[in-house]
């Protein structure tokens, strides 16, 4: 029930932020230069076209008509119509979420895991070589351009080793893959479709290895500075005075009291990775949503640019929200 | 507790280690960045051909002879730009971060010290900008602004001065309570004069150790932004736009268009990383 009521109180206070986002960004697409109409009209179109143009898309009316316009659709779950491509910017939009989706759940998972195990290991060594050395190496590894990292990859993977599929696509089109969420590997388990279930792992190796190198080592760091606290305090040092197996200390003792500070740090990790996202699936052509954000930026496509700016603000702000109810389900004191 | 004490455990002998370890990481990132400044300041003087000179002669040319790195497809040294690169890459990174600093620092202090409405608006609007990942923010902003250096300097300063201000505005909040500044005030001294005086240089110390970190965080952005096309732009020499000119060799099996600016750009942010690594180790900050 504490629990019920603390989700409650933070999702009230992100409603004013996400107001703000909304309002901000709606402004400021309009106000800074670069006009989506003449993108599409092309070269000879004459002012009289334009204004028919501007008049199709509701963009001769005054800003505060638009705004309630934008709003009113908003409530009714209509993001507006893509002035680039004609097409529903809901429906464009789901097409593209579930591609990113799987690329960067499945890099921060895998990205968490890996950072708990070596965490932990590098806590229990701390101040030795082999703690030292997994620091470096994990400093290294943030240090990446994950868009050159990316195209190194592909280059050693791909140009020299053909180990993995040419970085174009997220799955082979001769698999005949039925799409149901848009996340591939997740459609080809769903239908169990063994090729592409294959295919689909292929193309997602580079990708998703690529983001885990680049995201773990704040993660890393974060479970070792949460370790060392624990195995310096009293609770920890007198239980394994007390002769308590190895297992139990790690299991009982160290992992979850180690595990405290992660929820906030993944959510941030999240976020990182979302603005990754829009790299490495350029990279990659990935097709997802990050690209098709980056599109509708260029050609200052206005109801895309509000879509997707709005939808990334609501899930950081959303993860955040869940992060913080982690942390207080791990950690009671917090709910205080 | 003395006696439970072990190898293991937290003590003095690790804090030696500690210690000894952070200054080791200062040493290595000094050395890198030293290496790479030396190397884009330098370089330049001695390599034969102009960053933006075509050699018509060579397209795509692999390293050897008189391109000691090859050449891209426009026939452009890779050795030259690489290096010439580098000046506009530091340089846009350490501005954009002095000034997100200082934008942050005056914002962090004038929330912290007045308190009350002027704090509680200010915290509202940086809410809104933190509301997005940092480098979406960048790039919505860079793509609505449009690129060149200046732009740039400006967009990753804006990014970045939310965090600054947050964090001054904390320290601000700790200090403003403490014994010395209650005696400034008393002792008659102006409101500005006790902030600039006392308040401000006791404010500092997280910024000193976050700002080389966030230089790294600010090349990483800046070729980023160029390697989409919201940056610069080809042919001006940088690293990010180099990077994205070589995409499509890396799938021919051509490596020299691309790596060489890449590595380059792997060093110099690891410099500050790791510099930032063995600051924040020795003031014991946790994040």
């Amino acid at each position: 029930m504490r629990i019920a009521r603390f989700a409650a109180r933070r999702l009230l206070q992100a409603v004013p932020v996400l107001l703000g986002v909304i309002v901000v960004t709606f402004v400021l697409v309009r106000v800074l230069p670069g006009d989506p109409i003449r993108t599409i009209l092309g070269p000879n179109a004459t002012e009289a076209d334009a204004a028919a143009a501007r008049a199709r898309y509701g963009l001769d009316q005054p800003l505060w008509r638009q705004f309630l316009d934008y709003v009113g659709g908003l409530f009714s779950g209509d993001l507006g119509t893509s002035i680039q491509s004609g097409a529903s910017v809901a429906s464009e939009m789901a097409v593209r979420v579930g591609p990113t989706m799987e690329l960067v759940v499945l890099a921060v998972v895998i990205a968490t895991l890996l950072a708990t195990v070596l965490g932990i290991w590098s806590a229990r060594r701390a101040g030795r070589a082999g703690d030292h050395t997994l620091r470096v190496l994990a400093l290294v590894g943030n240090s990446l351009p994950e868009f050159w990292l990316g195209l190194v990859l592909i280059l050693l993977a791909y140009s020299v080793l053909g180990w993995v599929p040419a970085p174009s696509g997220r799955v082979d089109p001769d698999t005949d893959l039925t799409l149901i969420t848009g996340a591939d590997l997740l459609d080809a388990a769903l239908t169990g479709n063994g090729p592409a279930f294959a295919s689909a792992a292929g193309h997602l190796v580079l990708p998703v290895l690529t983001m885990v190198v680049v995201i773990v080592a704040p993660l890393l760091r974060s479970v070792r500075a949460s370790a060392l606290e624990v195995l310096g305090s009293e609770a920890y040092q007198a239980a394994a005075a007390h002769g308590l197996s190895e297992r139990t200390l790690l299991r009982g003792y160290l992992t979850r009291a180690a595990l405290v500070r992660l929820p906030a740090l993944a959510a941030l990790v999240f976020g990182f990775a979302i603005g990754s996202t829009v790299l490495v699936e350029y990279v990659f052509s990935w097709q997802g949503f990050g690209q098709w954000a980056l599109r509708g930026l260029l050609y200052r496509d206005y109801p895309v640019v509000q879509a997707s700016v709005v939808v990334i603000a609501l899930c950081y702000t959303l993860i955040f929200l869940i992060a913080d109810v982690v942390h207080a389900v791990l950690d009671p004191r917090v709910r205080i | 507790m003395a006696d439970l004490t072990t190898a293991a455990d937290a003590g003095p002998p690790r804090a030696a280690a500690d210690r000894r370890f952070a200054t080791t990481l200062i040493r290595a990132g000094s050395a890198l960045l030293g290496l790479v400044a030396f190397a884009v300041l330098v370089g330049p003087l001695l390599v034969r051909w102009g960053p933006e000179e075509i050699d018509p002669a060579a397209s795509l040319a692999p390293p050897g002879g008189a391109h000691p790195l090859g050449t891209d497809v426009n026939g452009m040294d890779i050795l030259s730009r690489v290096l010439h690169a580098g000046r506009l890459d530091l340089g846009v990174a350490i501005a954009s971060v002095a000034l997100a600093v200082v934008l942050g620092t005056a914002l962090g202090l004038l929330a912290g010290y007045r308190g009350g409405r002027v704090d509680d608006v200010l915290m509202r609007v940086l809410d809104v900008f933190q509301a997005f990942p940092a480098f979406i923010l960048a790039l919505a902003v860079a793509a609505l602004l449009g690129g060149g250096a200046g732009n740039l300097v400006l967009v990753v300063a804006l990014v970045n001065a939310p965090a600054y201000a947050r964090l001054v505005r904390a320290e601000v909040r700790t200090v403003r309570e403490l014994p010395f500044v209650e005696a400034s005030r008393t002792a008659g001294a102006s409101g500005l004069g006790t902030l600039w005086r006392h308040v401000l240089p006791n404010s500092l110390t997280p910024v000193r150790v976050i700002a080389p970190l966030n230089c790294g965080w600010a090349m990483l952005t800046l070729a980023g932004l160029s390697f989409l096309g919201l940056g610069v732009t080809v042919p001006a020499a940088e690293w990010g736009a180099m990077i994205s000119l070589g995409t499509g060799d890396v799938v021919a099996g051509r490596w020299w268009t691309s790596v060489p600016p890449g590595l380059f750009l792997l060093v110099s942010v690891l410099g500050f990383s790791l510099l930032g690594e063995g600051l924040q180790e020795r003031a014991g900050v946790v994040r």
